[in-house]
């Protein structure tokens, strides 16, 4: 039994992934591979994540400033430490 | 007793004393029971009582005797009372012990009583009458100074029994008003008699007739505190500012001072970037404009931000803020207009913005000639930077913390960088597994090798944790009746 992929009950999906918007990037950049439909998906995770930890290490930058708001400089060197990591 | 079917509208010494006054006399019988009852209970009581009954002792014997009937009736209310044990029941065997300082005799003993109890009792034995109201205020006083409790109260007590000394020899008792009963007054030997009991009950015990002030004065303390907890640390400043009332005036002035600490640190650490913190913290001295100095400190930042503005928009933002400190020293109302205004100025800041971000774009058509172009700069920019932005809007979320405009331009550079990197990632992947295709595993080898997949740590559990349920069908496997499996592998 195939299982439906939208629920019956609300077909609203909080935090959708651009799935278009992803896979038109990666399209645009390489456009001679194509892209799985499912891993799009793990793409969208893997930038959460990425997301998810600029976001944690410019608050540990902004914290360590004593700035009750995270300012350029925080997220440019979060930035650095993050992208560095993220690296294949 | 009378006092006791009356019914007792409040427990305060005015009613106290009127209740002394009618049992007056009550010593001697009072003072055995009283002795059986500390020995039931110590408790608040039981110094009191004590003390009135070595008074009642030496004292009632001589005083006078009448009152054993109403003393017993007292004495069988002071053994429910002491049961009981509410203060109301506290005050009323205070009362009852206390006449002996009522108008029918002036006692100091009461006083002295509390001090030390043994003194008294000799000096109560030894003198009578007028003779026993100075010694045992003598006494007291002597003995007051020797190792007693409550120096600060001995004192009292030490005037109180000077002064009472000199009101008892030259008046008659006097019934002062309830009211005067309190450490204050010194007119009545009763109010004195009544107030050092009082202390040393409260000093031995917690206080009888303190009990109800503190808790009052503890929970309009607690009140105050949890209203300026709730001022600071939940109220959003704009709502501050709107409610403004006067019981706010003390949190908001508690927390002026805080928010004028906070406010040195961005004129400290980087001027030109406190634009926003500025703005940040203009909305929440808000509340504190209320105290001049905060507005003051506001204007003086403001005026120190107009000098080291950068960029043209900042420009356009200072100019705002010279008039700001004008109408702040006038008004709160003012300022907290204007900060939305000036807010509005960031957000609305397209040539900054397209100045930003023109350069990724840029970069984008020289590095990829080859790529065929779908529309030109105009689609290549709004959808993707709609995409960036997105994910710009997720990290404020992740963030928790308030952000700069200017912040955010540069997490979506960070994405555009991101992507480049993940793109190639995913070719060399692919490449390496002779695909064309990028596939679940690719990705899966991509996030081992950043760190996010570990082996405590599986895709499935990542999956599980960051993407919403119709997601999570799709990615992991699930099985279901009629032996199937869904996604299939």
């Amino acid at each position: 039994m195939a299982f439906s992929t939208t629920v019956a009950q609300k077909k609203h999906v909080k935090r959708k992934a651009p799935r278009g918007f992803l896979k038109r990037v990666f399209k645009r950049r390489k456009p001679h591979l194509r892209l799985e439909t499912r891993s799009d998906l793990l793409i969208h995770l893997n930038c959460l994540l990425f997301v998810h930890r600029l976001a944690e290490e410019s608050r540990t930058n902004a914290c360590e400033s004593k700035c009750g708001v995270i300012k350029k400089d925080h997220v440019l060197s979060a930035a650095k430490v993050i992208l560095k990591k993220s690296r294949g | 007793m009378a006092d006791r079917y009356r019914p007792d509208s409040e427990p305060t010494t005015r009613t106290l004393l009127q209740r002394v006054l009618d049992t007056a006399d009550l010593r001697t019988p009072r003072r055995r029971r009283s002795r059986r009852t500390l020995a039931q209970r110590t408790f608040l009581e039981s110094p009191a009582s004590k003390r009135l009954s070595s008074q009642t002792k030496t004292t009632t014997r001589r005083r006078s005797h009448g009152a054993r009937s109403v003393v017993r009736l007292a004495h069988v209310q002071a053994n429910g009372d002491l049961e009981e044990q509410t203060p109301r029941t506290l005050l009323k065997n205070i009362l009852l012990t206390a006449p002996e300082s009522s108008i029918v005799m002036p006692d100091s003993v009461m006083k002295p009583v509390e001090v030390s109890k043994v003194v008294q009792s000799s000096r109560q034995e030894s003198s009578q009458g007028s003779l026993e109201l100075q010694l045992p205020e003598l006494e007291p006083s002597l003995t007051l100074a020797p190792g007693l409790p409550a120096p600060g109260k001995r004192k009292q007590r030490l005037r109180l029994s000077v002064f009472q000394q000199e009101v008892n020899q030259g008046l008659t008792r006097s019934q002062e008003p309830p009211g005067n009963a309190d450490v204050s007054s010194l007119t009545s030997s009763l109010s004195l008699t009544f107030a050092t009991p009082l202390q040393p009950q409260s000093v031995k015990r917690p206080g009888l007739a303190r009990r109800p002030l503190t808790r009052r004065a503890v929970d309009i303390g607690a009140l105050l505190q949890g209203l300026r907890d709730n001022s600071l640390a939940s109220a959003p400043p704009a709502d501050i500012v709107l409610e403004d009332t006067q019981p706010f005036s003390q949190p908001l002035v508690g927390c002026s001072p805080s928010v004028h600490h906070s406010l040195p640190h961005p004129s400290h650490i980087g001027i030109e970037d406190t634009e926003r913190a500025v703005s940040h913290r203009r909305q929440s001295i808000g509340p504190g404009q209320q105290s001049h100095k905060v507005t003051e400190a506001v204007g003086s930042q403001e005026v120190m931000e107009a000098r080291k503005s950068k960029e043209s928009s900042e420009d356009e933002d200072t100019s705002g803020r010279p008039a700001g400190p004008e109408l702040a020293s006038s008004t709160p109302d003012l300022l907290k207009t204007k900060q939305p205004h000036q807010f509005l100025e960031p957000p609305s800041l397209p040539p900054g913005v397209a100045v930003l971000s023109s350069e990724p774009l840029e970069s984008m058509p020289v590095r990829l000639p080859p790529r065929p172009r779908t529309a030109g700069p105009r689609h290549h920019q709004d959808p993707y930077k709609a995409g960036l932005s997105y994910y710009a809007k997720l990290f404020s979320f992740y963030a928790k913390m308030p952000m700069e405009k200017k912040a955010l331009e540069i997490v979506e550079k960070c994405l555009d960088k991101y992507f480049q990197h993940l793109c190639n990632d995913l070719e060399v992947f692919a490449d390496h597994a002779g695909r064309k295709t990028v596939k679940v595993e690719d990705l899966e080898l991509l996030m081992r090798r950043q760190g996010l997949v570990t082996d405590q740590i599986s895709l499935h559990v990542l999956v599980e944790r960051h993407l919403p349920l119709e997601y999570r069908q799709l990615l992991i496997p699930c099985a279901f009746t009629g032996n199937s499996v869904f996604p299939t592998q």
